[in-house]
C-alpha cells in the first residue's frame, strides 16, 4: 500500500473556474451578484421591482438556478432584461461552471450588472463561489428574524443582506432589531436593507447600493 | 445536501492521483472538514459509499477530520465556550469583536492505494 499526500480543495475544479469568470466580468465591467435565499423569499421579484426601477438605467441581465420550470426567467424576460434559465433537475446549488455553460449558450451581450439568482436554499450554494463581486443573502419577514443564527455561514459570506416582505411586518411576529442584531454579529460592517417589493420600500436604496459598486468596481479597474 | 457533488469531486480528485501513477486501487482517502464550510460528515460518508459502490474502489474507506474554527477576542484573549456552530463575531463576555481563523476547510489531504503491481506480487 502507499500512501500519496494530495492537499487539494475539493472544489478545487469549481475555484479554477469561478477565478475565470472572475477575469471575464472584470474585462467586461460588469458587477455580478451571487443571490441566496430559501425558495419563496422573494430573489425573483426583488429582481423585477429591481428591473422597473433601472428601466432605461443600467443594463442589467439574470441568470436564474431552479430544479424545474422556466418560470422565473420568463418574469424577468417579460420585463425586457436578458434572462437564462439553468434547469439543475435536483441539484441544491449553481456552480461555476453552470455559469460559464449558460454564457456560452446564451449570450446576453454588453450589461451592468448581472444577478445570478441560485437554487433557494440556505446552505449548499454558500460553498460555490460562482466569480461574483459579493453575495447577496435575502431573507423574508415571514421566515422569522433567527435565520441567520440557524443558518450562519451564509449571512456571514453575504456582504449583504436583504430584508423583504416588508410590507408585511404588522401582520407577523418579526423583530426586524433583533435580526439587525445577529446579522451585525454574523458579518461586521456588512449592509442590511429593509426592502418591500409590492410597495417599493426600500428599492431606491437598493438601487443606489448596485450603482455604487459598480462604480466602485469600474474606478478600481480603470 | 450537496454532499453528493463534493464525494464526487473528492473521487474524481483521488482516482486522478492515482492514475497519474499507474493502475491501482484506491484504499483509503483522508478530508478535512472545517466547521464552517457547511458539510455534515456522517452524509459525507454516506456520499462517499454511494459514488465508489460498484467499482474496483468498493471498498475504499473515506476518513473524516474536524476542523473546528478558532475563535479570539482581541480584548479577552481565546473564547472557548460555545456551543457547535455558534460562531458569532462579537465576544459573548464584552461584545468586542471576535477573530476567526479557520473552519473553512475542505480538502484532500492524502490517500492510500495498492498499485496493480504490488496487487500482483502479494
Amino acid at each position: 500500500m502507499t500512501q500519496v499526500d494530495v492537499r487539494q480543495r475539493i472544489l478545487s475544479d469549481n475555484a479554477a473556474a469561478a477565478a475565470a469568470l472572475r477575469e471575464r466580468f472584470a474585462a467586461a465591467h460588469t458587477l455580478v451578484l451571487n443571490l441566496i435565499s430559501s425558495p419563496g423569499s422573494g430573489k425573483t421579484a426583488l429582481l423585477e421591482a429591481t428591473v422597473r426601477a433601472l428601466a432605461g438605467g443600467l443594463r442589467l441581465g439574470a441568470i436564474e438556478g431552479d430544479i424545474a420550470t422556466e418560470r422565473d426567467a420568463d418574469r424577468l424576460r417579460a420585463l425586457g432584461i436578458p434572462a437564462h434559465q439553468i434547469l439543475t433537475g435536483g441539484s441544491c446549488h449553481l456552480d461555476a461552471r453552470q455559469v460559464h455553460g449558460a454564457l456560452e449558450t446564451h449570450d446576453p451581450g454588453p450589461l451592468d450588472v448581472l444577478f445570478i439568482e441560485n437554487v433557494g436554499n440556505l446552505v449548499c450554494p454558500t460553498s460555490y463561489d460562482l466569480g461574483e463581486d459579493f453575495k447577496v443573502a435575502l431573507l423574508s419577514v415571514t421566515e422569522g428574524e433567527d435565520k441567520p443564527f440557524k443558518y450562519p455561514a451564509i449571512f456571514a459570506k453575504a456582504a449583504v443582506t436583504v430584508v423583504t416582505k416588508a410590507d408585511l411586518l404588522p401582520y407577523v411576529s418579526f423583530k426586524l432589531e433583533d435580526a439587525r442584531e445577529q446579522v451585525a454579529a454574523l458579518r461586521p460592517g456588512g449592509t442590511l436593507l429593509v426592502t418591500s417589493a409590492i410597495t417599493g420600500q426600500g428599492i431606491a436604496g437598493w438601487c443606489a447600493l448596485l450603482e455604487e459598486r459598480l462604480a466602485a468596481k469600474r474606478g478600481a479597474a480603470s | 445536501m450537496h454532499e453528493l457533488s463534493l464525494a464526487t469531486e473528492i473521487y474524481r480528485t483521488c482516482r486522478a492521483t492515482i492514475d497519474a501513477r499507474g493502475p491501482g486501487r484506491l484504499d483509503s482517502a483522508r478530508v478535512a472538514i472545517g466547521e464552517l464550510a457547511a458539510v455534515e460528515p456522517e452524509l459525507l460518508v454516506y456520499a462517499w459509499e454511494a459514488v465508489v459502490s460498484g467499482g474496483r474502489d468498493a471498498a475504499a474507506r473515506l476518513e473524516v477530520e474536524w476542523h473546528p474554527a478558532r475563535q479570539t477576542c482581541a480584548t479577552c484573549g481565546e473564547v472557548r465556550e460555545r456551543a457547535p456552530g455558534n460562531w458569532l463575531r462579537i465576544c459573548p463576555a464584552c461584545g468586542g469583536p471576535v477573530q476567526i481563523a479557520g473552519g473553512d476547510e475542505l480538502d484532500v489531504i492524502d490517500l492510500t492505494y495498492t498499485s496493480d503491481e504490488e496487487e500482483a506480487a502479494k
